[in-house]
């Protein structure tokens, strides 16, 4: 009987040690500490001054991408001499992928909430923190830089010196197409500037990204249209489509082409990413080279992809280089009208959003709900 | 090219001429289980089966299941890679196809894959493969094939210990140990496995559109260095004259090592994938009478697949014990691992074979199965669960009318009662007519079911390959039923066989993965993972595979001989509600020719020594595939050889030493791509196997527990 028992209470301890040291207590906290530890010394490491810019993207894997964002960290620098400037990845998996690697420098893009814990550690505590949205429109993406910036104020986690929160000056920087008037028309002129000779006889067509219909609580999207409005003042050749937005997808762009009767002279089409960096979409949904899987390999004609638009109206699995370069568009598209940059590879472009830096700096009121409002 | 062509066609021709040449001579006969759940003799099985026997093991050398398959039978493709073998029947992939050991279903997919490296190719008795749906015998998952393997079993009084060590290019070591002891009325047989490959690169570079900068220095392996142990236990005890009791359990690991490199769109990898599983099963078997035989089986198997972190990553994480949290950033470190999916299945099972008058033969039995998914980070509630109970008949009445002349029918039907989806009837028939020597055909019809399985319609995952993919599960998914025909016919004589079967599979509402545009994926994803490409799991509406299997053997004195081919169609159609209109979808993966041929010999030079040596080649030609290219049709030929020594008393000792590929194919697609074939190029090996016995051979029946084969014939080859 005794064995038994033995036996039993063996088994069980077997059982709960198999069990409890899937799961060790503290592990999670460890794993933070240890985490935010690396991002403190970050901070600590690059602290010159007592204020700092945290500049905010979605982020990439791409090499151009890293590029841009170092050379716009290199350009705040210059133009924001008082501050240290960091930035910002909010995609986990882009953070991953910058900073592992072998035989590169890691790059640490950390994600906002870490940057912030670090800013108001012991030791640094910056006076001003100002973090800047590098988003094109208030969309969704903005949202998310707001809420960031909520927590850290609300010191949502509780782990945070309360103290050191009632008094930071904390500053947000808009996005490029904040104001529906002044910044689209700003925006406009820059692309204008760098454009106008491709879009005197021939059409410059931008690819944004958009937010999906169904997320589109702010109705940020219209700024698309907007621009556009704005940028055909300028010439009636450019044209802004998007990769998620309803009705401006590229067959949309197509029909304002076609009702404004650009398709009868075989112009050509310069395709430009609309996004803060040339990334994912620009490379494969503007100029690669996706063609619908039926005509892979066949021939096939511009007629052909449209009888091909679903319900939406979107041509799937079709770049925007096969679409607008297809043999019938009436239009000429290929490798050698891609202009693959990204707007902040455009010093112009990329002064509208450290505008909006200058403006916050200034004492442009923080306003968390500004993007909750939708517009009318 | 034409030269390798060329050189193809000679040993072809070769072979066949050899073949015309040599002295016909009958076989031994082979039996079989799998079709019908039944022993019988391969010539008299209602349903067409294809055997892998030891005999054809021994002399091909191969590393590992994928390369026996894909070797030896001219059925199956393969793609290895990080998600599996990506193994492919009939233009249907590794989720229509029952993989079965020692009938018993393998567990555990990762993308619905199984993990093929679970299966010891040293332990292998026979393979037997039955194409077309046994729904009605297996339930689920067979629609297009069930493959059976027939592990080896101890059947001597006293001890066997066996160690069989295989070394191979690129440092790939597969390492085999046996121990069986069997006193009185116990036997214990203990099996360990290691197996290694350094993995290999075909080519450094990346696809990439024409927008981009080329990448010709990526780290990306076509096969990732990949490390696997297993050890597994049985014991069986025979309770008395005719009851037979077991116990049984396995534990295997597995770590996929990814490198990384600079490129963090390409090659930067911040974990390894590791899989962790275990099992544990119970039975017996009582034999009722002289005749009549019930088993009955407890089955518990678990296979979780975690991530390995290599570099620091930031996750989204879960933790239940505190009501759910959610991490939109939870960092892990690395040596941490973090659960992806947790696979569990119990089953429970009862069958029994009875010989009713008349010829009548009766198989019936009852089943219970519950799944249970545990995915912190990639299921909705963490928690997803599924069960489903099923009855089955099967009757088999067999005639002759005269020495030459027979007849075999069988006929059964499963009634499946799933948690989820509800109650289904399974029906299957089919017969085997002897016209008179040596002719026979074959004719079968059965239906199969496969419900959607849990990650089907539950799962939602991230993957980061050139470009964020994103994978999600379909909750509005319905179960896929199948009609399978097929007619055969076959030629049986003075050592020459030859087999020809034309099949017809209609798949309906076929699951498959669809691309769908980002707007119809939950925008809250959309936002998060900005994904360059959506799939969704979605049912198609009809799908239709259709081929012809030829195979054809020759065994004559020393020589054996073997040709097969296998021709594919498959019409896949999805009905686009935009336009009104059936839309075309490729079944990924299909090829529409695949052949192989082998001719082997076998000559004692001494008592004491005894050679083998084969000549094997594959053919395949294009693979097709939705996105990302199709794969290049290719031909990989092989030399084996096998040398048996008798010099140690009870000790068999055997080297085995070959070259794979001779020609050294290699398809340099850039990564991103699909290819053909992952093979490296030419790769040499040499195995040595020592096997230590000591004792006398015993009777069958305390050493076919668990499936009802009689294998000891095949030995006898």
């Amino acid at each position: 009987m005794s064995r038994i028992r033995i036996m039993t209470a063996v088994v069980l301890a077997a059982l709960t040690l198999g069990f409890t040291s899937c799961d060790p207590i503290g592990k999670n906290q460890y794993n933070y500490n240890t985490y935010q530890k690396a991002v403190n010394q970050t901070v600590n490491k690059n602290k010159k001054n007592d204020k700092a810019i945290l500049l905010v993207a979605f982020g990439s894997t791409w090499q151009q991408a890293f590029d841009a964002f170092d050379s716009t960290v290199e350009a705040y620098k210059q133009a924001f001499p008082g501050y240290d400037v960091f930035l910002s990845f909010s995609s986990a998996i882009c953070i991953n992928r910058a900073a592992a690697g072998e035989n590169v420098e890691p790059r640490n893009f950390y994600a906002p909430p870490f940057w912030l814990t670090a800013f108001a550690q012991k030791g640094v505590q910056y006076k001003e923190v100002v973090v800047q949205s590098l988003q094109v429109i208030p969309g969704e993406e903005y949202t998310r830089v707001i809420n960031y910036i909520k927590d850290f104020a609300n010191n949502a986690n509780g782990d945070l010196d309360d103290d050191y929160l009632a008094n930071v000056e904390l500053k947000l920087g808009t996005p490029l197409l904040q104001d529906p008037e002044a910044d689209v028309k700003a925006t406009a002129k820059a692309l204008n500037d760098l454009y106008k000779s491709q879009a005197a006889g021939n059409i410059v067509a931008f690819m944004g990204h958009g937010n999906p219909d169904s997320y589109d609580t702010y109705k940020a999207n219209i700024r698309y249209t907007q621009l556009e409005e704005a940028l055909q003042t300028l010439s009636p050749n450019y044209f802004v489509g998007t990769v998620d937005m309803m009705e401006n997808f590229k067959t949309h762009v197509y029909e304002r082409m076609a009702a404004a009767g650009l398709n009868t002279s075989n112009k050509k089409v310069y395709l430009h990413p609309l996004m803060s960096i040339s990334g994912d979409h620009g490379h494969n949904d503007m100029a690669g080279d996706d063609t619908p899987e039926k005509f892979e390999g066949k021939s096939f004609t511009f007629a052909d992809l449209l009888a091909e638009a679903n319900e939406e109206g979107e041509v799937e699995d079709c770049s925007w280089k096969v679409f607008f370069g297809a043999n019938g568009s009436g239009f000429v598209c290929n490798d050698n009208t891609i202009i693959d940059k990204g707007l902040l590879e455009l010093p112009t472009v990329r002064q509208i959003w450290m505008n909006h830096t200058q403006a916050a700096i200034d004492g442009e009121p923080l306003d968390y709900y500004h993007s909750k409002n939708p517009e009318e | 090219m034409k030269q390798r062509l060329l050189l193809s066609c000679i040993l072809l021709l070769a072979a066949n001429a050899l073949a015309a040449q040599t002295t016909l001579q009958d076989t031994i006969p082979e039996t079989v289980v799998t079709a019908t759940g039944t022993e019988h003799l391969l010539k008299d099985a209602p349903v067409q089966t294809e055997v892998v026997t030891r005999r054809m093991l021994d002399s091909y050398g191969g590393r590992s299941l994928e390369d026996i398959l894909s070797g030896l039978t001219a059925s199956f493709a393969f793609n290895e890679d990080d998600m599996g073998s990506q193994m492919q029947l009939g233009g249907l992939g590794n989720s229509y196809i029952l993989i079965l050991i020692d009938g018993k279903r393998i567990h555990g997919d990762v993308g619905g894959e199984n993990d093929l490296a679970l299966i010891d190719p040293q332990t292998i008795e026979k393979i037997e493969i039955v194409k077309g749906a046994s729904s009605a015998l297996y339930g689920s998952d067979a629609i297009a094939g069930v493959v059976n393997i027939i592990t080896r079993k101890h059947r001597q009084e006293g001890l066997l210990v066996e160690n069989s060590t295989r070394y191979g290019s690129y440092n790939d070591i597969r390492q085999h140990n046996s121990v069986g002891i069997k006193s009185g009325r116990w036997t214990s047989l203990t099996n360990f496995n290691y197996q290694h490959s350094d993995g290999w690169q075909n080519t450094s570079v990346e696809h990439t559109s024409s927008s981009e900068p080329p990448v010709t220095d990526s780290r990306n392996m076509t096969v990732n260095r990949h490390t696997n142990a297993q050890i597994a236990e049985q014991l069986t005890f025979a309770a008395g004259d005719n009851l037979e009791l077991y116990l049984g359990g396995t534990w295997y690991g597995k770590r996929i090592y990814r490198p990384s490199g600079k490129y963090a769109h390409y090659d930067v990898h911040t974990y390894d994938l590791q899989y962790r599983n275990a099992s544990a099963s119970a039975g017996g078997k009582w034999k009722v009478n002289a005749t009549d035989v019930v088993t009955f089986d407890l089955d518990w198997n678990r296979h979780a697949y975690m991530y390995y972190f290599t570099a620091t990553t930031l996750v989204e994480d879960y933790e239940l014990s505190k009501g759910t949290l959610y991490y939109p950033y939870y960092p892990y470190l690395p040596d941490q691992t973090q659960m992806q999916s947790d696979q569990r299945r119990t089953m429970a099972s009862v069958k029994g074979i009875f010989h009713l008058p008349a010829g009548n033969l009766l198989s019936a039995g009852a089943e219970y199965r519950y799944d249970w998914l545990y995915s912190p980070t990639r299921v909705e509630g963490n928690i997803v669960s599924d069960w489903t109970a099923a009855v089955y008949a099967q009757d088999e009445w067999s005639h002759d009318f005269d020495a030459s002349h027979s007849m075999h029918l069988a006929a059964g039907t499963r009634l499946t009662w799933n948690g989820a989806f509800g109650v289904k009837l399974t029906p299957k028939a089919s017969a085997m007519l002897a016209l008179g020597l040596p002719w026979r055909i074959r004719l079968n019809w059965s239906q199969g079911f496969k419900t959607p399985t849990p990650k089907e319609l539950h799962y939602r995952y991230i993957r980061q390959m050139s470009g964020t993919y994103l994978y999600l599960g379909n909750q509005s998914l319905r179960p896929q039923t199948s009609n399978y025909f097929s007619l055969g016919g076959e030629y049986n004589r003075a050592g020459l066989n030859i087999t020809l079967t034309g099949y017809y599979n209609m798949v309906k509402d076929m699951i498959t993965l669809v691309t769908i545009p980002n707007y119809e994926a939950p925008a809250e994803y959309i936002i998060q993972y900005d994904p360059y490409r959506v799939r969704q799991y979605a049912n198609i509406d009809d799908a239709r595979t259709m081929g012809i299997d030829l195979n054809a053997r020759y065994t004559t004195g020393e020589w054996s001989f073997g040709l097969g081919y296998s021709y594919l169609d498959t019409d896949a159609n999805q009905y686009d509600s935009d336009h009104d209109r059936m839309k075309k979808v490729t079944i990924d993966g299909t090829a529409h020719h695949r052949g192989n041929c082998f001719t082997s010999w076998n000559h004692r030079f001494s008592p004491g020594y005894r050679l083998g040596a084969g000549l094997y080649g594959r053919v395949s030609s294009t693979r097709y595939y939705q996105i990302d290219g199709n794969g290049k049709g290719y031909q990989i030929w092989r030399i084996a050889t096998n040398h048996d020594f008798d010099f140690i008393p009870s000790t068999d000792c055997r080297l085995e030493a070959g070259v794979d590929n001779i020609f050294n194919y290699v398809d340099r697609t850039p990564h991103g791509l699909h290819l053909g074939t992952t093979t490296p190029g030419t790769t040499v090996y040499v195995a040595l196997t020592l096997r230590f016995k000591s004792g006398k051979k015993i009777g069958k029946f305390y050493n076919t527990i668990n499936n009802n084969i009689n294998s000891n014939q095949n030995e006898q080859n």
